[in-house]
């Protein structure tokens, strides 16, 4: 791929991430804003397809996009008992600009100041592949991931508990 | 026998579970769930004990050594027992159902946290045994208090996971891998080691509400039934115990003053546990506190750091859950207050003299278990040298003396209300079982020691 289209990639990515953040914190409605939250993990799994991160690429779909997104989600519809409970006001807080500017400054500084004393990353020859990973995950470490499923299932029943209301 | 089928006991818990959220579709009378759920959990006992103890299994992951096994079939058996109370008295004025599924979850993820012998199981098997827990605690919905109480211990229970994920993730850094094995083999990273050692305790402590990491307890139990509260208090805290001594176990070699920490923690859990006790007038407050101090004891146990220690700790906290599981089932028969109390012997001497066993074990009179629980502890704990510590837990048991006699006060000495609530057979049969057990179980104080000692 060429530079120049690997630049254009980059910066629609970029706008992506960075507009859907804006837009998260924007819009007044819960389920608006959750739906902003995914499409931002999605560009910025697009952004690590970019860097040849594959890995990296499946987990943040996986992880963020799928498990996470979709409970947020299933919060959002389990806890809200009318529609007009996921308008919420948009509520700027001093303390949390200033602490999101801090931590933005302090970010580009660490970044500035010690990016050049850090050697240069070395990819690996071979990276290992989604088959290995999956092979991993369903034979290794099948016990914690069934234990985990338990564990989801044992919130689901809850969170229907909790917001099952008065239907005795 | 295959490696599945070692874990059968953990499978019939699950079925319990999906059986109990469907039963009172099929029969449709309220306690079905629960009674169902007794049977799964006596089953999975049963089959625990003759399962017995075996190598690991699924790559190293799952281990069922001397404390596996007993704790399995301990957790079973008190969840059955608790169960079959719950069959008969219900978790009014909602329905019981969903509890009868999140206390056979919660039996289940304590059945494995024992039996894990690597990090990602354990943190998992702990979710999935705490995550219940939080749903139990706030099992009524409607009450504000029930749901404040239930978010203090769920946002504490969190924060303190992730601590202890932290210092997880820190041994997994030192030692390569998250198997316990691996980790036991590590050499001593210093004072990394001994920060990842903490964070993991510091978890571990608060979810056990060890001082100074107790604040939750008090109020998160006072706003729950006394129901749940009788088996958050004592099942997942039963499996928590045992989880704490397996990893001192691994962590001690590397982290010389982990034994110290422990003291430290025991010295302000009985000290901070039995005097706030003391001015408490709601049954589920005091045992609470209580709850704190016995925790301390424990900790005095395993500061010891030997094989005796380790073995008394878990022996103790057994010693300490059927008492205290039976005190907060008659007061969630009786009301939470200590004055709720008052008349119980003219209107039921059975369950007074119950109490009357159950305090005095939790006190450590003999011949109950609790003192045989305390003797052996105080034993290992002087082997150790930890002489002043032990002289505090005897002081502070006499003191423990004071709080407890005030419900037997109230009990026996002061008048109340005449009217009783109705008999219901499997909460009596539910609640002589484990009078009878704390009668009886120190009979088999020897054997059991040295069974647990064992695996060490």
């Amino acid at each position: 791929m060429s530079s120049t289209v690997d630049g254009i990639v980059f910066l629609a990515l970029a706008f992506a991430t960075i507009g859907g953040a804006v837009m998260m914190l924007a819009t007044r409605n819960v389920v608006h804003a959750a739906f902003w939250l995914l499409e931002v993990m999605l560009a910025t799994a697009g952004l690590y397809m970019l860097l040849s991160a594959e890995f990296l690429a499946l987990v943040q779909v996986l992880v963020y996009a799928g498990s996470v997104a979709v409970l947020i989600l299933f919060t959002i519809m389990l806890t809200l008992r009318r529609r007009e409970d996921a308008i919420r006001d948009f509520e700027p807080g001093w303390g949390a600009g200033i602490l999101a500017v801090l931590f933005g400054g302090a970010l580009l500084f660490a970044v500035e100041r010690f990016s050049a004393q850090m050697r240069p990353g070395v990819m690996p020859e071979v990276v290992p592949d989604v088959a290995a990973f999956g092979e991993k995950l369903f034979t290794s470490w099948a016990v914690p991931f069934e234990i985990a499923s338990l564990v989801l299932l044992v919130a689901l029943v809850g969170a229907v508990w909790w917001s099952g209301g008065d239907g005795q | 026998m295959s490696a599945l089928a070692w874990f059968i006991p953990e499978y019939l818990l699950l079925a319990g579970a999906f059986f109990a959220l469907f039963a009172e579709l099929i029969v449709r009378r309220e306690g079905v769930a629960a009674a169902a759920g007794a049977l799964f959990a006596s089953l999975a006992a049963l089959s625990a004990l003759a399962i017995g103890v075996r190598p690991a299994a699924f790559g190293g992951v799952l281990e069922l050594d001397q404390v596996s096994v007993t704790v399995r079939v301990v957790l079973a058996t008190l969840s059955a027992v608790y169960l079959l109370w719950l069959a008969g008295r219900g978790m009014a004025p909602e329905r019981s159902r969903e509890a009868a599924a999140f206390v056979l979850l919660a039996t289940l993820g304590g059945m494995l946290m024992v039996a894990a012998r690597d990090l990602m199981v354990l943190f998992v098997s702990i979710e999935l045994a705490t995550m219940p827990a939080y749903l139990l605690m706030g099992y009524r919905r409607d009450d504000e208090h029930t749901l404040e109480g239930a978010l203090k211990y769920f946002l504490l229970s969190m924060t303190t996971s992730l601590v202890m994920l932290y210092g997880f993730s820190f041994l997994f850094g030192i030692a390569g891998s998250t198997s316990f094995a691996a980790i036991a083999e590590a050499p001593g990273a210093g004072l990394l080691g001994a920060f990842s050692a903490v964070f993991v305790f510091v978890g571990l402590l608060a979810k056990m509400s060890a001082a100074p990491f107790h604040y939750w307890a008090p109020d998160a139990y006072a706003g729950a039934s006394p129901a749940s509260v009788a088996f958050v208090s004592t099942v997942p805290k039963l499996a928590g115990a045992a989880v704490m001594v397996r990893l001192a176990v691994i962590l001690v070699p590397g982290v010389p003053a982990l034994p110290t920490v422990f003291a430290v923690a025991s010295l302000a859990s009985m000290l901070l546990g039995n005097l706030a006790a003391f001015p408490q007038s709601d049954v589920r407050r005091l045992m609470a506190y209580s709850g704190v101090a016995h925790t301390g004891y424990m900790l005095l146990a395993l500061s010891a750091g030997s094989a005796a220690g380790n073995a008394a700790a878990i022996y103790y906290t057994i010693a300490y859950a059927a008492p205290s599981m039976a005190i907060m089932l008659l007061a969630a028969e009786e009301g939470t207050a200590v004055d709720d109390f008052a008349g119980l012997a003219a209107r039921r001497p059975a369950a007074a003299w119950t109490s009357v066993v159950l305090l005095l074990s939790l006190v450590g009179v003999p011949p109950m278990v609790g003192m045989f629980g305390k003797l052996v502890l105080f034993t290992a704990a002087l082997d150790a040298g930890r002489l002043a510590l032990v002289l505090v837990a005897v002081a502070m048991s006499v003191v423990s003396a004071g709080y407890y006699f005030r419900v037997l006060r109230a009990a026996f000495f002061v008048g109340g209300r005449a009217e009783r609530v109705p008999r219901v057979l499997p909460a009596a049969v539910a609640v002589a079982l484990l009078t009878a057990a704390t009668l009886a179980l120190g009979v088999f104080t020897g054997p059991l020691v040295r069974w647990l000692t064992a695996a060490f």
